[in-house]
């Protein structure tokens, strides 16, 4: 008994003090974590590569007219896989070590927006077979006129948020003069002019 | 026995026919259909005379394909090495089966989210109350029924779920879903007489996202093996692996020799940092939190390697169907290996300092027993099974990945109670140290992704098991068209071993009800996924 | 000015209420590693209590599932006034992978409002420090500081030329 005891404190000591200083000092992560997806919006060809392989399909795709893509990601529902950075075909996403996210506004301060001049998506192909992007982004949850924030179709009316009546009025649509035509007529231009 | 004889033998007995012609292919797996008349007799068969060993039960909307719904029942037999699925088709028209839960106790669960899940009634079921689902999720609505969209919000019924009566005499004292101890939503209301637990009654799946369902409507095969890792924060790796194995049996794929060391060398990291990770939970439940805080202390070292290995402390993401996509190069090998040596140096102290403490062993020894035959009946898995003489281990039985290379053993104790499965998971985290050495310097040089050029193919069924810190993971899946599986069934080790703690309580103190349930380490995350939780361990985790 | 009077009313010591409304678990485990020697977060007088009355803050780990629903608002309304939400993890910030599962009603927020949001899947522990800093007013918020966020009036429409190599011929 006794020299059981003793062995634990003996443990508890030779441990000494290991607490960290972090936040006071910074504490980098390892090489290789995966923390934010920065996009390089200069690289980005708009392929849609990320969005079809995003396992929290968070990679919203809206093409506004015919020659721009516009990609938002709402990286609130983000799980840091880096699957969209391995697959991109021009480099343009790398999972950079931002680990402190913590914000009071996710909503607004992790959503991310990036418009893209679209005349090489047409004959891309790179990184799939033709067809493959176009369909994909035309299938259930791939598209900007579906964000979907949960609860949006709460089953509870009293939970549901006072804006989530008309989702479609988030921040950006404000400052959009691009959307009026219907989404589904781009995407049969896209879908034409290919 | 071999899967042919086995084959054999069930067709001569009970009509079954052989399912699709690569079961046969593989060793160790057989896939066979049984009419639902011959059923009973089949499973009674498998159950009392052959030795089989129930794994879970699924229901697959195949009305699309076959215009049938399947029912598959998994079993194994671990002598011969053997998975075995026994299909039976369903008619649409009239959805019931006949119950197996009055051969094999271990299906109540499993037949229950039958009903749930997919509108097949198991026909006498001995408590065919609601499982899964929140109490107030429509009566007639199946959530796996391929006509039904991923991401129906219907709204509320008034359904309600009856609670079991409590036995004459006794009082009830509820716990949940949320109190002090526990950590994860679950509501058990235990029958007490004076401070003696008579029985139980549990109500979980507060946790349940819908994973099934999202597996076989929105996400693609290399979409899932993510999905999978997050069905269980604590051992997330062996869930993406098992499904990338299964996938890989059905459609084929050959992964190279040094993805599958990678992948043993992940699951061995994720084995030892859970394994520490209950032992200071169970040394908080029982208030002695020194336990807690070194153990956690000396885990924190394996949560930086395996940051600095795959980038996510805890969610390694490194699983792909074909192998997977993080190395782990030759210069980190020595940072692994100094790991590896301060810990067992750090290991071998505290498992010296265990034994000989009484305020520990007081709390430990012969609590929370668990009988030898009980525990065959139940069909628990892993530690839970090991700690009370049952010798299996996933790893030795159905090897997979690199294992069949490895030396090892399995780490059995027959004391059946909370002392026992302390101590298996004691020496069980010294031998995945080993076994992490053994896998470094074998390791050999290649690629490590298999590329696959084909589409996956439709129709075929991969299955496979993998044992995780908490026992055995098992994934059956039923290959699809678009670029998805048709049924993906995941079962986490702590749905087979939480079905048996109301009967496990019975006759205990109520004081030792949370180490009693802890000593399983119940993840109710994974059995909800599926997941519940319990009074568990959770306790405290917070 | 509600953040003003929580800021004052929060700069000493937060205790939390943890709940889990459908996590995983991997936040639950780092939100204890937390406590744990390494980082130890008892040094900013945070504890974890067993009842949501005693609580300052409630942290909620995991997507809001439909059981939960009803036990979630009934722990809000438990923590006394004034009180804080913490919500940890991607899935408690926006429902996650999970978000149009027909089980998840979506992220705490929907449920309760939320004061601060701590992405990760699972945040490093780190993170999680840095979101309870933040809370207590000792750092400053990272992710607008440093120009991630890119607002629509600076529009990053690239016209580029486009290589000839990148065609398909």
């Amino acid at each position: 008994m006794l020299l059981s005891k003793l062995r634990q404190a003996l443990i508890c000591l030779l441990a000494g003090k290991v607490t960290l200083s972090y936040p006071a000092k910074p504490r980098p992560p390892e090489e290789g974590f995966r923390g934010y997806p920065e996009v390089d919006v200069n690289k980005c060809i708009g392929c849609g590569a990320c969005a079809a392989v995003c396992p929290a399909r968070l990679i919203k795709i809206e093409d506004v007219d015919q020659t721009t893509r516009r990609m938002t990601r709402l990286l609130e529902r983000c799980v840091f896989c880096g699957r969209c950075a391995e697959v991109c075909p021009e480099d343009a996403i790398t999972m950079s070590k931002q680990f402190e996210l913590t914000s009071d506004q996710a909503r607004q301060d992790l959503t991310h927006v990036c418009e893209v001049f679209m005349a090489t998506c047409k004959r891309c192909g790179r990184c799939y077979e033709p067809a493959t992007p176009l369909d994909r982004i035309m299938e259930p949850g791939f598209r900007h006129d579906q964000i979907d924030r949960g609860g949006d179709r709460c089953p509870y009316p009293e939970l549901r948020a006072p804006d989530s009546e008309s989702p479609s009025t988030d921040e950006h649509d404000e400052h959009d003069e691009h959307l009026d035509e219907p989404v589904s007529a781009q995407v049969a231009q896209v879908v034409e002019a290919k | 026995m071999t899967t042919q004889e086995l084959a054999t033998q069930l067709q001569e007995r009970f009509d079954a026919e052989q399912g699709e012609p690569d079961g046969l292919a593989s060793p160790g797996w057989l896939s066979v259909t049984v009419c639902s008349d011959r059923l009973l007799d089949a499973i009674r068969w498998l159950w009392e005379d052959a030795g089989y060993r129930f794994l879970i039960s699924a229901g697959s909307d195949l009305r699309r394909e076959r215009g049938k719904y399947l029912v598959t029942n998994l079993f194994a037999q671990d002598e011969h090495g053997i998975y075995l699925a026994v299909h039976t088709e369903v008619d649409p028209e009239q959805p019931s089966i006949p119950s197996i839960t009055p051969i094999v106790p271990a299906a109540n669960w499993t037949e229950r989210e039958l009903r749930d899940m997919i509108g097949v009634v198991p026909e006498g079921h001995p408590d065919p109350r609601r499982l899964v689902l929140a109490d107030d999720w429509p009566e007639d609505l199946y959530p796996l029924r391929w006509d039904v969209e991923h991401g129906i919000k219907p709204p509320p019924s008034d359904c309600q779920v009856p609670r079991e009566p409590p036995p004459e005499g006794s009082s009830v004292v509820p716990l949940g879903p949320y109190f002090p101890s526990l950590e994860e939503p679950a509501y058990f209301r235990l029958f007490v007489e004076g401070e003696e637990v008579v029985g139980a009654d549990y109500r979980g799946f507060y946790n349940h996202r819908g994973i099934e369902k999202m597996g076989c409507s929105v996400l693609t095969y290399n979409q899932i093996p993510f999905i999978a890792e997050r069905i269980c924060g604590i051992c997330g790796c062996v869930h993406s692996t098992a499904y990338c194995q299964a996938v890989e049996r059905a459609a084929g794929i050959e992964i190279p020799e040094r993805a599958k060391y990678i992948r043993t060398i992940m699951l061995e990291l994720e084995r030892m940092q859970s394994h520490l990770l209950w032992l200071g939970i169970a040394g908080h439940i029982v208030g002695f939190d020194t336990v807690l805080m070194q153990t956690w202390r000396m885990r924190e070292p394996i949560m930086w390697l395996s940051e600095k290995l795959s980038g996510n402390r805890r969610v390694y993401g490194g699983n792909i169907i074909g192998g997977v996509r993080l190395d782990i190069p030759t210069e980190v090998h020595q940072d692994v290996l100094d790991m590896l040596d301060k810990l067992e140096t750090e290991w071998k102290a505290l498992y010296k300092s265990i034994p000989g403490d009484t305020s520990l062993m007081a709390r430990l020894r012969g609590t929370g027993v668990l009988p030898h035959e009980l525990a065959v009946e139940r069909c628990v898995v892993g530690p839970t099974a090991r700690g009370s003489g049952v010798a299996i281990d996933t790893r030795l039985d159905h090897p997979y990945a690199a294992y069949d290379r490895l030396e090892f053993e399995k780490c059995v104790h027959d004391g059946c109670d909370n002392l026992s499965r302390t101590l298996v998971r004691l020496d069980e985290t010294l031998v995945s140290i080993g076994l992490i050495r053994q896998a470094l310097q074998q390791m050999p040089d290649g690629p490590i992704l298999t590329q696959i050029d084909e589409d996956i193919p439709g129709g075929f069924e991969g299955f496979s098991g993998v044992e995780a810190p908490r026992g055995e993971v098992v994934h059956w899946v039923l290959t699809g068209d678009e670029n998805r599986p048709t049924r993906w069934r995941p079962r986490a080790p702590t749905y087979a071993n939480l079905q048996v703690v109301p009967p496990m309580l019975k006759g205990s103190q109520l004081a030792d009800a949370p180490i009693n349930i802890a000593s399983f380490d119940p993840c109710f995350s994974c059995t909800d996924r599926m997941e519940v939780v319990d009074m568990r361990t959770d306790d405290e985790y917070d | 000015m509600l953040k003003k009077l929580c800021k004052k009313a929060f700069f000493k010591s937060l205790w939390i209420y943890h709940t889990n409304t459908g996590a995983c678990n991997g936040c639950d485990i780092e939100l204890i590693d937390v406590l744990t020697p390494y980082y130890d977060a008892e040094r900013f007088g945070m504890k974890l209590v067993g009842s949501p009355r005693h609580a300052d803050v409630l942290v909620c780990c995991g997507p809001v599932t439909r059981q939960v629903v009803p036990a979630l608002k009934r722990l809000y309304e438990a923590v006394p006034d004034p009180k804080l939400v913490i919500a940890v993890g991607s899935c408690a910030s926006g429902g996650g992978i999970w978000y149009d599962s027909y089980n998840i009603v979506g992220g705490v927020d929907v449920v309760l409002p939320v004061d601060y949001y701590i992405p990760g899947c699972p945040p490093r522990p780190e993170a999680i420090l840095h979101g309870v800093a933040m809370a207590l007013g000792l750092v400053e918020k990272q992710v607008e500081a440093e120009g991630l966020r890119q607002l629509p009036d600076r529009p990053e429409t690239v016209p580029m030329d486009v290589p000839e190599h990148r065609g398909r011929k």
